[in-house]
């Protein structure tokens, strides 16, 4: 049960530091405009060059044309294939894709692995054994677990070697960069010696995920600990859920904002619409900035600073 | 030989901690061999003996060395009060997101660096990689003003804090000319220019240290006197009386500047850096929107005549001021719209950043004269004669109006129908390398920053444009458009600095130029190609 304990605590760690991310994105003050273009939502023939609606004369009296499934085309590679980084750093994608493609692929079996106990908890015959929907699951289960931790282990082998032994990756990595590599290797590396150790369906990881949906019911869950390399690939597996909303790693999730709330950010503020509305909110915060042509003592808002002279001015 | 550094390293002492050799910047082609044993000239001993110039071969602000201990520990708690700042939502709302996400999720994987001109071109020195200053500062934060920060430095990475490199990191956020090339191919959307920007806003701010170009000369003259330039509204309208009678001598009949013309359609803003060093463009303008029938006018307002803004720079306060006295001109003379003439900061400052700024009635519209210039060139407003550019001509991007902005196209449908051998540099478009002059460098000529400028920052601009016209003969001249003054002044320096017109022919200037150039009732050539007209009637 105490690991079943523990996947719990590090899942509510996941879900409490990752929905604080988010919740902090979602309050920060509307900021001034930053985008970089080319941006992915404009239409098709600006992307292509990296165009904007600034482009048209009188812009401000046309709608804007905003493409949702430009967006996706640009996103889906980038974000399953890593497209960015083949086409700027070649020598790192053929290692960081497999990383990356692999954790992606771990996070897809264990949504395979869910809905297998929820259809063996449904206990309809459609997924009896030997049926043709748990025969595709568990197919499906096995190659997409096997595909996930042989890329895993590649790529963060290779990632690993790539920051050592590449001086220009070494000579900005610290301790931390080194342990989250040695971290995710170790659970790519124990579950993989887990299946290897005669559970080539992944048998122990469906018990597993049961047992969660269960709270452990010893009819239902497997019962963890059956070899080392079991337990570590649990205890690792749940730590690093908890651990990576916790670090940089977040990005895999954060970059949503950092390509929506910035870099394609390319929203006008129109009068009386709810741009202007926040701006106006925030030009009544105070700074209280020490440099003297600032002026700032704590009681000015941004509106007042804005109006005024430099303070050398007023000598 | 490259010594690899690490941010750490920044706290080093050390009479030079990043030094060019000889011989260590990428290679010229022929004809400029002779420039690639060319090294920074030293810095005067008796210059710099009272700030700090350790950093490198240059110095772009010249902090003064403090005093003593206690001086220096101000200096220290101040810094740290300042970053404080930057991510309080009261003091940065402008950029606290933006901020927030590029601190927090850099994967350290170098892809920016190679995007770098500045990085590649000074040799690969490691204080020159975009994420260098970023760690620095990220550092910094984690260690001083973390919980527990000095115990998770240890394995985060680790950085000491002491004058030295807070001094160090000053100045080399001036080494960073803030084009985003490096912000365009993060894979993750990581901005380390951004993080440059608030390392100078911090600065600026909270402990009032920014080059006096910028800062003193810069946004305290605009603000005071009315222009960057000293000139006042009078010297602005002297100015302009020259040059309609330039321009007159040119088109062969009465060339019209309106004042102040309430009601127009059309305010124009010119960098009034245009009217003093490049008055030509100005008066091609004016031509133009003549030409075309356009309701416009200028402003002699204080400000009103001069559309820079370097608070985009450095510091979003004196920015604010600068965007809202635009603003607000504008809004008296009940334009409808402004247009921004070849300024690219200019631009993206009054465009893009201003605009969630600027509320209610100081809301004006405002559009890029590439814009308002397209629609005159190809709606026929205007009647051409294309062959009189009948020379090569390529196409300079200011980072500001192309990646920024994402106008790219008007000014090139321009070029394709009125310059016959328009070609493209490589890369172009929102790919494109900043003129070196970026973010302020065009104007900051301090110490030996100029030299500092044309031999680094602006050679990858350099190399592109002897690349674009590598086909042509030596003896014809060639034009670099760029429609931008800053890049102009950059590129302007580089061609003296290397004697490229008299080994090249190169020859610069804006889009009007070109535009009015190609205008079939001129009756001079505004173009001249030293003491050659560019064509003859």
């Amino acid at each position: 049960m105490g690991f079943y304990i523990l996947s719990y605590l590090c899942i509510a760690v996941f879900a409490l530091a990752t929905l604080y991310r988010i919740y902090r994105q979602m309050t920060m003050p509307v900021h001034v405009r930053w985008e970089i273009y080319p941006v992915q939502h404009e239409t098709s023939a600006k992307v292509a060059y990296g165009g904007s609606y600034m482009e048209e004369i009188d812009w401000w009296e046309k709608k804007q044309e905003k493409s949702l499934l430009g967006e996706l085309l640009y996103m889906v590679p980038e974000i399953l294939f890593i497209r960015g980084l083949w086409k700027e750093n070649r020598g790192l994608w053929w290692v960081s894709f497999p990383f990356h493609f692999g954790l992606y692929m771990m996070i897809a079996t264990v949504i395979l692995l869910l809905g297998h106990a929820g259809f063996t908890l449904w206990g309809s015959t459609v997924f009896s054994a030997g049926s043709t929907l748990r025969t595709l699951l568990d197919g499906f289960i096995a190659v997409m677990g096997w595909g996930g931790l042989i890329l895993g282990n590649i790529g963060s082998l290779g990632l690993l070697y790539r920051r050592w032994t590449d001086a220009e990756l070494r000579n900005y990595s610290s301790p931390v960069d080194y342990f989250n590599l040695l971290f995710i290797l170790l659970f790519f590396l124990s579950a993989l010696v887990s299946c290897l150790s005669g559970d080539p369906f992944l048998e122990g990881a469906k018990a597993y995920v049961m047992g969660l949906l269960t709270g452990g019911h010893p009819l239902n869950a497997h019962v963890p600990g059956r070899s080392i390399s079991g337990i570590v690939a649990i205890v690792s597996a749940s730590l690093l859920v908890a651990y990576i909303p916790l670090t940089h790693m977040s990005h895999m999730f954060m970059k949503y904002f950092l390509y929506h709330n910035v870099k394609w950010d390319d929203a006008p503020n129109r009068r009386g619409g709810g741009i202007e509305a926040a701006v106006r909110k925030n030009l009544n915060l105070r700074p209280t900035w020490g440099a003297k042509h600032v002026g700032a003592d704590g009681q000015k808002t941004w509106l007042d600073i804005a109006s005024s002279a430099p303070t050398e001015e007023k000598k | 030989m490259n010594k690899p550094l690490n941010p750490s390293d920044l706290a080093r002492p050390s009479e030079c901690l990043c030094h060019i050799e000889p011989g260590e910047l990428p290679p010229l082609p022929p004809p400029y061999e002779d420039f690639n044993q060319t090294a920074i000239p030293p810095l005067k001993p008796d210059k710099i003996k009272n700030i700090e110039a350790s950093l490198d071969d240059t110095v772009a602000i010249g902090i003064p060395k403090p005093a003593n201990k206690q001086e220096e520990e101000e200096l220290v708690r101040r810094f740290l009060a300042g970053l404080q700042k930057l991510f309080e939502k009261n003091n940065n709302w402008t950029f606290l997101q933006p901020l927030m996400l590029s601190m927090e999720h850099c994967a350290k994987c170098q892809t920016c660096s190679d995007a770098c001109p500045i990085y590649e071109m000074s040799g690969k020195k490691d204080i020159h990689r975009p994420m260098f200053r970023a760690e620095v500062l990220r550092r910094i934060y984690n260690k001083y003003l973390k919980p527990g920060g000095k115990i998770t430095a240890k394995f985060t990475g680790d950085i000491d804090l002491n004058w030295t490199t807070i001094a160090r990191l000053a100045e080399l956020s001036y080494r960073c000319t803030l084009c985003r090339r490096c912000a365009t191919v993060c894979p993750i959307g990581v901005d380390n220019g951004l993080i440059n920007h608030e390392i100078r806003k911090l600065f600026s701010q909270e402990m009032g240290i920014a080059p006096k170009e910028i800062h003193d000369k810069g946004t305290v003259q605009h603000l005071r006197v009315g222009s960057t330039t000293g000139m006042t509204p009078a010297a602005a309208k002297d100015s302009m009386e020259f040059i309609q009678e330039e321009m007159e001598e040119i088109t062969g009949s009465k060339v019209e500047v309106p004042w102040d013309v309430e009601g127009a359609d059309i305010l124009l803003l010119h960098n009034a850096g245009e009217m003093l060093a490049w008055p030509e463009n100005v008066g091609a303008f004016a031509i133009i929107f003549q030409a075309a029938g356009l309701s416009w006018t200028l402003s002699s307002e204080a400000a009103g005549y001069d559309a820079v803004n370097y608070g985009l720079w450095y510091d979003d306060v004196q920015f604010s001021r600068v965007a809202v006295r635009h603003a607000d001109i504008a809004r008296r003379l009940k334009v409808k719209k402004i247009v921004v003439g070849e300024c690219g900061h200019a631009h993206k400052a009054l465009t893009v950043i201003a605009d969630r700024l600027l509320t209610g009635d100081l809301n004006i519209p405002r559009e890029s004269a590439m814009v308002t210039l397209e629609e005159i060139v190809l709606k026929g407003k205007i009647k051409l004669n294309p062959s009189r550019n009948n020379f090569p001509v390529t196409l300079h991007d200011p980072c500001n109006i192309v990646r920024a902005m994402g106008i790219v196209e008007p000014q090139r449908r321009i070029l394709r129908k009125i310059a016959p051998k328009f070609r493209e540099m490589t890369p172009h478009g929102v790919m494109n390398y900043c003129c070196g002059g970026g973010s302020g460098f065009a104007i900051m000529s301090g110490y030996n920053f100029a030299e500092w400028r044309n031999l680094v920052s602006s050679r990858k601009k350099f190399l592109q444009i002897l690349e674009a016209f590598k086909d042509e003969p030596r003896e014809v001249p060639k034009y670099v458009c760029a429609p931008c003054s800053n890049c102009k002044g950059a590129i302007r320096d580089i061609i003296g600095y290397y004697s490229a017109e008299e080994r090249s022919r190169l020859y610069y200037g804006g889009l009007v130029e070109l535009i009015v150039n190609a205008m079939a009732d001129m009756k001079k050539p505004m173009i001249r190609f030293g003491d050659e007209p560019s064509w003859t009637s």
